[in-house]
Order: structure tokens, then sequence, then C-alpha cells
């Protein structure tokens, strides 16, 4: 039992060093007024970093911003992944060509789909080109404070769908064939077996695809940073965002790890939430 | 098993190997920056913005009229340059000679980063131009190398075809409006005037021109008190955002195509346009001219002015080197090889307008003429946080969100704010 733990040295030595060092150190300066230009200042404030932030307008209004992100894709992508596995799963023919096409965006950087997605959401772009083509009015997709939140979004659900998609693919494939081949025998309908067999099995799979995509969906930066450098008028002023200006524009970095730790606590309870919601069931499922 | 007499000599071997490597790449992440290499000759840590094609040469001929120094040169990107710059700083170990943005520096200076080079320097003053985005209080925490500008980019297709003269291109604020105007309305597909919009970080640089040519400013001239809620302010504001309705709104890198594409009569933009137009858009027809002025007979051609300075922070091991290859680089055939491999940003030399190239590239020339009436912001120690307040309302106003007086008025308060607080 113990020859495995020689094993993951490595991994453990990299994440101490590259991982728990630097989140632990970031705990110690969010408790500290830290400009990093000046660390010979630097000043233990206790949780005033904290205080600082819950009684922060911008604070709020970048949370804000993360949440309708994070409640805004995280169903969609769900579904539309959950119904892309479906359809997979009944293609026959050149099965592997459309698994890799569905997963082609997850291989690209954020970077890449961000610059590709700024170029059709510009006002003399092709999505505004086809508009014009259809007879149809320009939209500002970036421009418009409206829109430019929504426009990420759908963004990030192409880029993110394909993933979990053969995530939750993977998890049809172990689907029991004899229950399967049983319910078709009772004659039940489709949606019965997808109801009362399919989404039960998939359960554990499920709660892992909406941990991640939760905790990535929190996490949005690069698409922001890429796009909208969080305007218009901050309408896409997200929380990461709001971190990385406020420690590397103005040098606020004991702040900026307190916003750090916030969103981590906001993340945690989430996860929680969202555990104590799917996790019950998936864990009583016996697949 | 028989192995497993084996793996547990072989783990505490493997384990300690392991150790080891760890704490060789270490050692070896750690001691990276040395100074002194194993022949005794000093190695100088230079991080700057150009590629390195363009700086290497120069470079050479440092390292040549300098045998004891080898020049490590790294290149930055200005997306993620700030941070790289900061993170060094913070971890005690900057670069010994950087190249800074203009807009950076005050943050810089602010926190007393970068060494006071005054005396270092003194006799390089007459010799080079755009001090005032290097120096405070006439102390100077760098020295100018490069100084960029904004100038307005012609179609003169476009000028034709909405039966406008393309020789005549416009020179004041209202021949301006009316020929963005006539574009948007004659001709179909293509906007007259590219107004930023989505990337609030560089409104004032758009803006402001048209505010300092009408003889506004942000702050007062001892940079104590606010001057933004003035009428010059609120007059240019006003101007600017009567361009709006003939106007492409949309980022700058999109103006720049859009313009490339002959669908834009008017963009303000850098002279990395003039680069890159011969190879996007060769049948283009355009020409630049000076930003325009209030009227024919008040106000300036003023534009925004921007610096790249060569700085030596105080914690940089080589400073005494690192301000010898600075004053190397700013002489004018030292600049010029970078300026023209690279087209962004002009020499700070005195007298480089002078060199032969910018007498085959008289677009060139519209840019050093453009740079005597361009602005650059203040030096101010709180700039970023005024800069951000100027740019939020601006943004407000040209969404619609704020009516022009409102939004100059809002930061006017902001920045008196900023201004009172305590250091």
């Amino acid at each position: 039992m113990r020859r495995p733990a020689t094993g993951v040295l490595p991994w453990v030595a990299c994440f101490g060093l590259f991982g728990l060092l630097p989140l632990l150190a970031a705990l110690v300066l969010s408790f500290q007024a830290y400009n990093p230009l000046r660390p010979d200042l630097v000043r233990w404030i206790g949780l005033e970093n904290y205080g600082r932030a819950l009684a922060s307008p911008s604070f709020w209004h970048a949370l804000r911003t993360t949440a309708i992100f994070v409640a805004g894709t995280l169903p969609v992508t769900l579904t539309l992944a959950y119904l892309v596995a479906g359809l997979l799963s009944r293609i026959r023919r050149a099965e592997g060509f459309f698994r890799a096409a569905i997963f082609f965006p997850a291989t690209l950087s954020m970077v890449v789909i961000s610059l590709v997605f700024k170029s059709l959401y510009a006002e003399e772009g092709l999505l505004n080109a086809w508009l014009a083509a259809a007879g149809l009015g320009r939209v500002h997709w970036l421009q418009d404070p409206a829109l430019a939140l929504p426009s990420i979004m759908l963004m990030d659900i192409w880029a993110s769908a394909g993933y979990y998609a053969i995530l939750i693919l993977a998890g049809r494939k172990t689907l029991p064939r004899e229950q399967l081949d049983a319910a078709r025998l009772e004659g039940l309908s489709a949606w019965t077996v997808e109801r009362r067999i399919v989404l039960p099995h998939l359960k554990p799979v499920l709660l892992f695809v909406v941990l991640l995509n939760t905790i990535r969906s929190f996490q949005i930066f690069i698409e922001v940073f890429v796009l909208t450098r969080g305007g218009p008028l901050e309408s896409t002023l997200t929380l990461v965002y709001h971190l990385y200006e406020r420690a590397f524009y103005h040098f606020e970095m004991g702040y900026a790890s307190a916003l750090a730790y916030l969103l981590l606590a906001l993340v945690g309870i989430v996860l929680l939430i969202q555990r104590r919601l799917l996790g019950r069931s998936a864990a009583g499922n016996p697949a | 098993m028989g192995a497993t007499g084996d793996s547990r000599l072989r783990r505490p071997a493997a384990f300690a190997a392991f150790l080891a490597a760890v704490a060789t790449a270490l050692l070896l992440l750690l001691g990276g920056g040395c100074g002194k290499k194993g022949d005794g000759r000093t190695v100088l840590v230079f991080w700057q913005f150009s590629p390195l094609t363009a700086i290497e040469p120069v470079i050479a001929r440092f390292e040549s009229e300098n045998p004891g120094i080898d020049v490590r040169v790294e290149q930055l990107t200005w997306q993620s340059g700030r941070e790289k710059i900061v993170a060094a700083v913070a971890a005690g170990r900057p670069p010994d000679l950087c190249e800074l943005g203009s807009t950076f520096l005050p943050g810089l200076v602010a926190d007393s980063t970068l060494l006071d080079l005054t005396d270092q320097v003194a006799d390089l003053w007459p010799a080079l131009v755009g001090w005032e985005t290097a120096a405070a209080h006439g102390r100077a925490y760098g020295i100018p190398w490069m100084l960029g500008t904004r100038a307005l980019y012609v179609n003169l297709d476009l000028l034709r075809r909405a039966g406008l003269d393309p020789t005549k291109p416009p020179v004041t604020w209202a021949e301006l409006l009316a020929a963005s105007r006539r574009i948007s309305e004659r001709v179909p597909d293509a906007k007259g005037f590219g107004m930023n919009a989505g990337e609030r970080e560089i409104l004032f640089k758009k803006v402001m021109p048209f505010a300092w040519g009408n003889g506004g400013d942000i702050l007062d001239s001892t940079l104590t008190k606010s001057v933004m809620a003035s009428p010059q302010n609120l007059e240019a504001l006003r101007f600017y955002l009567s361009l709006k309705p003939y106007s492409l709104l949309d980022r700058q890198e999109m103006h720049d195509q859009a313009f490339g594409k002959g669908r834009l009569g008017f963009v303000i933009s850098g002279p990395w346009l003039l680069r890159a137009l011969p190879k996007s858009a060769p049948d283009l027809k355009f020409s630049v001219v000076l930003m325009p002025r209030p009227a024919a007979d008040r106000g300036t051609h003023a534009s925004f002015a921007g610096a790249e300075v060569l700085g030596v922070f105080r914690g940089a091991k080589r400073k005494a080197e690192a301000i010898r290859l600075a004053r190397f680089l700013v002489r004018p055939e030292n600049t010029m090889p970078v300026f023209i491999a690279t087209g962004n940003a002009f020499p700070a030399a005195v007298g480089a307008e002078a060199d032969t190239y910018f007498v085959s590239h008289p677009m060139d020339r519209v840019f050093l003429t453009q740079l005597k009436t361009a602005v650059a912001p203040p030096l101010h120690p709180r700039w970023v946080e005024i800069e951000e307040i100027v740019n939020g309302e601006l943004e407000q106003a040209i969404h619609g969100s704020k009516t022009p007086e409102a939004a100059l008025g809002s930061a006017d308060a902001r920045i008196a704010e900023v201004l009172a607080r305590r250091p």
C-alpha cells in the first residue's frame, strides 16, 4: 500500500511548490496592505481588506456579473452537452469524426477562441455581415452594455459544451446493455428510458460536469480580458477581472488576495450546495 | 515479491535523486539572473518591447563598444509586460534596464520604484525631447527613448466618392464633422469617423486631444486641481459626441481594419498603420494629416503624446552599466534603426527628423509635426486612478448614459476626491 506514495511524490512536490505555497502566501497577503512595488511598506491590517471588499460597490457589481455568467452558462451548457452526448451515442457512422468535431473547441486555447470571436463580433465582422445579407440590422455584440455579457456567454457555451458532451458520452458508454434491452422488451418509451434509466445512471458524471463547469465559470477571465476588458460600462466586469485590475493596475495585491479568497469561499459554498442537491442521489445510484 | 526488497532499497535513493533534481531546478531558477559570467564579463538584463530582430543589431554595437558587458535582451508584450515587470520588482529581481510606457510610469514614480537619474543624465536634457513624460518636479525618473502620437488618417477615395475634394482634408472640427456626415450619407456601407468604443482604457487618448486643442485639460498646471468640468472640455466633448451618428463605434484594431477595407473615412491612429496598410490594403488611397483644431483661427492640432522611456529600478543590480546602455540607446544613430524596423514610435533624439528616412517618407514626417503639438498625460502619482475616472466617465458620455455635462462634472468631483486624499 505504501508503494504508490512514491509515485505521487513529483506531483505532491509540484503542487506544494506551485499550488499550495502560493495559496498560503495569498492567504497571508489577504491580511496585509501589500504593494508589490513597495514590499518594504507591507503592513498587517487584519480583516480590513475583507471588510473593504464587502463594502465596495465594485465588488458586488463584479459578483453580480459573475453570478449572471454562471447562472446563464451552466444550465445551457449542461443541457446542450447532454443533448449532444445523446445524439453522439446514436450515431453509427463516422462516430469518431463527429466526436472529434464536437471536442475540437476544447483543444483550442481560450485566447485563440476569444480572438476569433472578437473578429466575429466586430461591428464589421462576419456575424453582422450575415445579418446584413439576411436583410437584418447590425447588432452591437460587444459594444452594447446589454449584449456584451450574453455575447461572451454564448462564446463560452460554444467553447465548453463539446468538452462536457464527451464526458457525458463516456458516462453513457457505461450504461448496462441488459438494462436497456430489458426496458425495450417491456415496451418503455425512449423518454421513459432516458428519464428512468439513463439519467440516474449519469448522475455522478453530471455532478462532476456541474462542479467542473461551476468552478471554471466563476474563474472567467481570459474571455473578458481579450474581448471587453470589463466594459462597456463595466457590464462584463467579473470578479477575477476586477481582482486582476486591483492587483496589477492599482498594485493592491493584499486587497486582490482578499478578493481571491472571497471568490474561493463563494465557489466552495456553491459547490457544497450543488453537491447536496445533486450528490445525494448520485451517491445512492448503484451505477 | 522479489522486487520488494530491491524497491525498498531503491526508493530512498530515487527520492533523494528526485529531491536533488528539484533543488537543482530551483537553484537554476533562482540563480538565473547572475550578474557575472564565468569569464568575468558583466551580464546586463534589458527588458523592452521591440522585436528582438530590431534591437539586437543595436545591442551588438553596444557590446562591441563595451567589451566587458553582455546584454541579455528580453522582449515584453504590451498585453502582459506590466504584470511581468510588477512581478519582477516584487520578487526583488527587476531587470537592470527596462523600457516603460509613459502611462505606466506615474505609478512607478509614486512608489519610488525607479532610480532618480537626474544627475546622471543632466547633459542629455538638451539632446532629447519628451522629458515631460519622464520627469516630475524637475527630477528625471527615466530617459525618453521613443515618442508616439496619433494623427488623422484620411481615405481619399471615400472623400472623392462623397463629392469632397481629396486634396483638402479636414483641418478644423467643423470640416471633420461635415466630411464625416457627407461620407456616411453618400457612400453606402461606409462610415465617416472611427469612434472608439468597447475599450474604455484608451478613451482619454482619443477624446482629450480635442479638449487639449481647445485649451482644456485634466489637471491645472500645478497638478493639484481638477479642471475636467471646464467649458473648453465640455465644448470638445460635445463636438466629439456630435460625430457619433456618422461613426463606426468599435475598438481601435477594428477601426484600423475597416479603414484598410475602405469603409471608414477618418480614423485617429498611430504610425503602426502606416506600416500595415501597404501590406493589407495596397490599393488604398489615403493620407495622414494633423488632428483637426477647433477652428481655423483658434486652438491647436493637439493629440495624445506617449513615450517609451528607459528606466532603472532601484533594485537593479547593475545600475551604472544600465545607465551606460540607456545613454547609448537614445543616441539618434541607435534609435533610428529601431524606429525603422518597428515604426511604432519616433526617436526622442533632437535632430532625428533630419534623417533622410523622413525625406522619403513624408507621412511619417506628419507624425513628427504632430508630436510638436501633442500633449502627454501628467506624471502625477495618482494618474492610474485619474485615468480610470476620465475613461469611465467618457465611456458613459459616449454610450449616452450620462450627458456631457454630467460626465465631466462627475469626473471633476471624483478626481478632486482623489487629489484630496492623503498619500
